[in-house]
């Protein structure tokens, strides 16, 4: 059995053609039913009040969980949801961290404790007023019940050791060790009610309107789950910037394209074939995304030996094109993956880096005379298949062979998680986080040990000066291109459309693709 | 359709709801994956890589952990109690999510059963009666092939004909939200409204059997000596047809009806994705992407007693319709 996606509802567009003839018999089958709809409805519905002055954003919808800590999705929509209830100590913004609910902050010289200090009168949904203690409450309360996006935790350790409530509503963190990475995961954790959550044991089943009670910019005030409907309203007693947006809705949309064309929703993302019609057209404005979404191809090394083989990678890396798979694959809408890891749009981004452009002689050369043969796991969706199916043929060039085997995204990841491929193609989000995933990334690759990279990226877990810490991630890219233990194939872009007459305020935050997701898109901003 | 359908006693029934319970526990379980296994995610999407401890916290919390066989019994245990379990993507009651979409996609499954019976034996009954004029010769050939059109292409092709190009009907949900309806009245169109193509989809596909099943036993009928002595009398021709005839037809269409849920069930899973529609279809694909266990096994159960009760409920209207069958 095969499911519909939306997307893929654009791909059958040329059955529809065909079946347009079929619809000259449905017409004849459908009139002798006694149902004629009115279409005028349909046509006031359409029309959203837009004079008024308060802007009302639509947004594409989906069930992506109550938008409290512990029940929202685990994808970037559920998340980002909370989020717009729910205030941390430090935002991203356009460059990089900004102060929030705390103003500003001291780091020791040591690098083992913070002082921050909180904003003043800063409220609850529900009237209370923030304290200190709230927010020393909801660290020790995530360490407890850990949330569904965990920033507190990494493994079984707390990221901090200790928190002390001083006075003028600051609060000082002790650490256990040196941690660059700190401060943002510190930033990053959600602040909780402490006279809502302490009486509560089971978070995870905790379904009460109190779980979505922030003291963020807006208001849970509507959510249906079977709809798939929420609606978020400015929040009036917000400590904060003041809302432009006065509510947000989120509705259920069948075809993205078709419900922006059709003025259901507001905002939605492109492809680049669907360009032209939006770049010269007044109406619209077009953003591109950075690429922070991409496909890497991973190589198993203890279930294939070869690829302990630092020719052999280099080899494989020379036989892919990735500037085809650009071209053909994403239509454009793509940069090729950096050897170095971070893509081209992170704020850490080394471009000096080996490159590996599609090289068949510099291949043959690494190869010698082995002929190699691989198989290749990959994920079903249209994009993977293709990706794969043009790496086989620029392979073969080389003289290596791939077998694909294509299964679906569950089955995938449970064969890599459980070491259970020899390569495999994977696409994830998350490529402009802190630098340090390059230590997550490449540490735990299987049958791959590298000391020097291992040391770099031990070090700059520990190096606090920023200026020094950027050369070292420049370094461990440079070292990691070099060794390529693991192939970046690209990183999509894609482009936001909206109408700058509805709204006009989107912005992307420093490290991620999506305008819809900051909350700093629907707040005044300097 | 002279053929006699075997008709089962309530015993079995018992037999093969317990065979298909014991098939809803073992293939979700069988696919590949597990629920809390991230490592990538869709084209554009963030997801969450739960760490390897984190993992192990929620197959405690949510009793995967345990055997599987002990899975199995506690299970059948809670089933028996009317417990479906605990959705795993959708942290909240299997049966709350089950019962909030299930009247959405039944009232499509049965409005287009009807709707595609009546039309199907409407047109079945004139195709009998002009038998080989060229009328039923396009109304058999266009109605086999639209029978043999999998139902959500055509929900797709109605999708972008009426609701995207013709903007005739919404393109998705079942119904208007953050909309203030002025009246009751309002607020029902709104729903049939958008229930319009969905609806429309399920039944096209539909009409097929139910006219080929009303045209074959009303073109035996129409040869039998009643039919002829009703014609002699001079009756009127509709009168003959929808009366006399078509009441003699009605049995095998009744127990089809019936037998059609199923069927219907299925399609509807699939034009519900299409459409965003906010049935069980949408919620079954979702458990099975995200590997929810209890979710697949809830709605599975459910469908399975909806498909028997009807099944049942056809053997016994055949029983009562048709004296001949014991």
């Amino acid at each position: 059995m095969y499911w519909i996606k939306n997307k893929k509802i654009k791909e059958v567009i040329g059955i529809v053609i065909i079946g347009m003839m079929l619809l000259s018999l449905v017409g004849c089958g459908t009139s002798t039913s006694d149902e004629e709809a009115q279409p005028s409805a349909v046509a006031s519905e359409g029309e959203v009040k837009q004079e008024e002055e308060a802007v009302v954003l639509r947004l594409e919808g989906g069930d992506w969980g109550y938008p409290s800590p512990y029940l929202h999705y685990s994808r970037g929509p559920g998340g980002y949801k909370m989020q717009l209830i729910f205030d941390s100590l430090l935002e991203s913004g356009e460059e990089g961290v900004i102060p929030w609910l705390a103003k500003e902050w001291e780091i020791a010289e040591d690098g083992l404790s913070y002082i921050f200090t909180l904003q003043q009168d800063v409220k609850w949904h529900d009237g209370q007023p923030l304290t200190p203690e709230d927010v020393k409450f909801s660290f020790e309360y995530f360490e407890k019940h850990p949330p569904v996006w965990n920033p507190v935790m990494v493994g079984n350790e707390p990221i901090v050791k200790e928190i002390e409530i001083l006075e003028d509503n600051r609060l000082k963190f002790i650490l256990g060790e040196k941690d660059a990475t700190i401060l943002e995961k510190i930033g990053t954790v959600r602040i909780i009610p402490e006279h809502i959550w302490s009486g509560v044991e089971d978070p995870d089943s905790f379904q009460d309107e109190g779980a979505v009670i922030g003291c963020g910019p807006y208001k849970l005030t509507d959510y249906n789950k079977e709809h798939e409907t929420y609606e978020f309203t400015a929040f009036e007693d917000y400590w904060g910037p003041k809302q432009r947006v006065e509510k947000i809705q989120f509705v259920p949309v069948s075809d993205e394209i078709m419900a922006f064309e059709n003025k259901e929703i507001d905002v939605i993302g492109i492809g680049s074939d669907l360009l032209d019609r939006y770049q010269n057209d007044p109406q619209f404005k077009v953003l591109e995304n950075p690429a922070f979404w991409g496909y890497r191809l991973s190589l198993n090394m203890e279930k294939n030996l070869l690829f302990k083989e630092k020719d052999i990678r280099q080899a494989i890396a020379y036989g892919i094109d990735q500037e085809e798979m650009v071209e053909k694959v994403a239509r454009g809408a793509a940069i090729a993956g950096s050897a170095g890891y971070l893509p081209k749009n992170h704020i850490w981004y080394n471009p000096t880096v080996k490159k590996y452009p599609f090289d068949e002689e510099k291949a043959k050369t690494l190869l010698g005379d082995k002929k190699l043969s691989f198989e290749l796991l990959t994920g079903d969706s249209n994009a993977e298949v293709r990706i794969a199916e043009l790496m086989k043929i620029s392979l073969e060039k080389i003289g290596v062979e791939i077998e694909i085997k294509s299964v679906d995204m569950k089955t995938r990841d449970n064969a890599v998680s459980t070491g259970n491929y020899e390569m495999a193609l994977i696409g994830h989000g998350g490529w402009g986080r802190d630098a340090d995933i390059l230590r997550t990334r490449y540490s735990d690759i299987p049958g791959y040990e590298n000391e020097q990279i291992n040391a770099l990226a031990e070090e700059q877990l520990r190096e606090m000066d920023i200026a020094k810490r950027k050369e070292l991630i420049s370094a461990l890219q440079e070292l990691i291109a070099e060794e390529i233990p693991m192939i970046p194939v690209y990183n999509t872009t894609g482009y936001t459309v909206y109408r700058p007459n509805t709204y006009d305020g989107w912005m992307y935050m420093f490290d991620h693709h999506s305008v819809s997701h900051g909350k700093l898109s629907y707040l005044e901003r300097e | 359709m002279k053929k006699k359908r075997k008709i089962l006693g309530f015993k079995q029934y018992i037999i093969i709801f317990l065979c298909i319970i014991t098939l809803n526990f073992f293939i979700p379980r069988l696919m590949p994956g597990d629920p809390f296994t991230f490592l990538s995610a869709e084209e554009g999407q963030d997801h969450t890589a739960f760490s390897s401890e984190d993992i192990e916290r929620h197959k405690k919390y949510y009793g995967l952990d345990q055997p599987l066989w002990q899975q199995y019994i506690s299970y059948v245990r809670n089933l028996l109690k009317g417990d479906l379990g605990y959705s795993i993507h959708y942290k909240e009651e299997v049966l709350t999510l089950v019962l909030s979409r299930i009247a959405w996609t039944l009232s499509l499954v049965i409005a287009s059963v009807l709707l595609s019976a009546a039309i199907g034996v409407f047109l079945g009954t004139i195709s009998a009666y002009y038998r080989n004029s060229s009328l039923d010769k396009i109304l058999y050939s266009g109605l086999i092939t639209l029978s043999e059109v999998p139902s959500f292409i055509i929900a797709l092709v109605m999708l972008f004909y009426f609701a995207a190009h013709l903007k005739l009907f919404p393109l998705s949900g079942g119904m208007s939200h953050f909309v203030d309806f002025s009246s009751r009245w309002e607020m029902i169109k709104d729903i049939l409204l958008h229930a319009f193509l969905p609806l429309m989809a399920l039944t096209i596909t539909r009409i097929g059997e139910f006219y080929l099943l009303a045209r074959n036993s009303m073109i035996s009928i129409l040869d039998k000596a009643y039919i002829k002595t009703a014609r002699g009398k001079g009756l009127k021709r509709r009168r003959i047809l929808f009366y006399h005839a078509l009441r003699n037809a009605i049995p095998p269409i009744v127990t089809r009806i019936f037998l059609s849920f199923g069927g219907a069930l299925g399609g509807a899973v699939l034009v519900e994705n299409v459409f965003n529609y906010p049935g069980v279809g949408r919620l079954m694909r979702q458990g099975v992407f995200f590997r929810d266990y209890p979710l697949i096994q809830g709605i599975f159960v459910v469908m399975t007693l909806f498909v028997l009760v009807m099944n049942y409920t056809a053997d016994a209207i055949y029983k009562k319709l048709d004296p001949r069958v014991s």
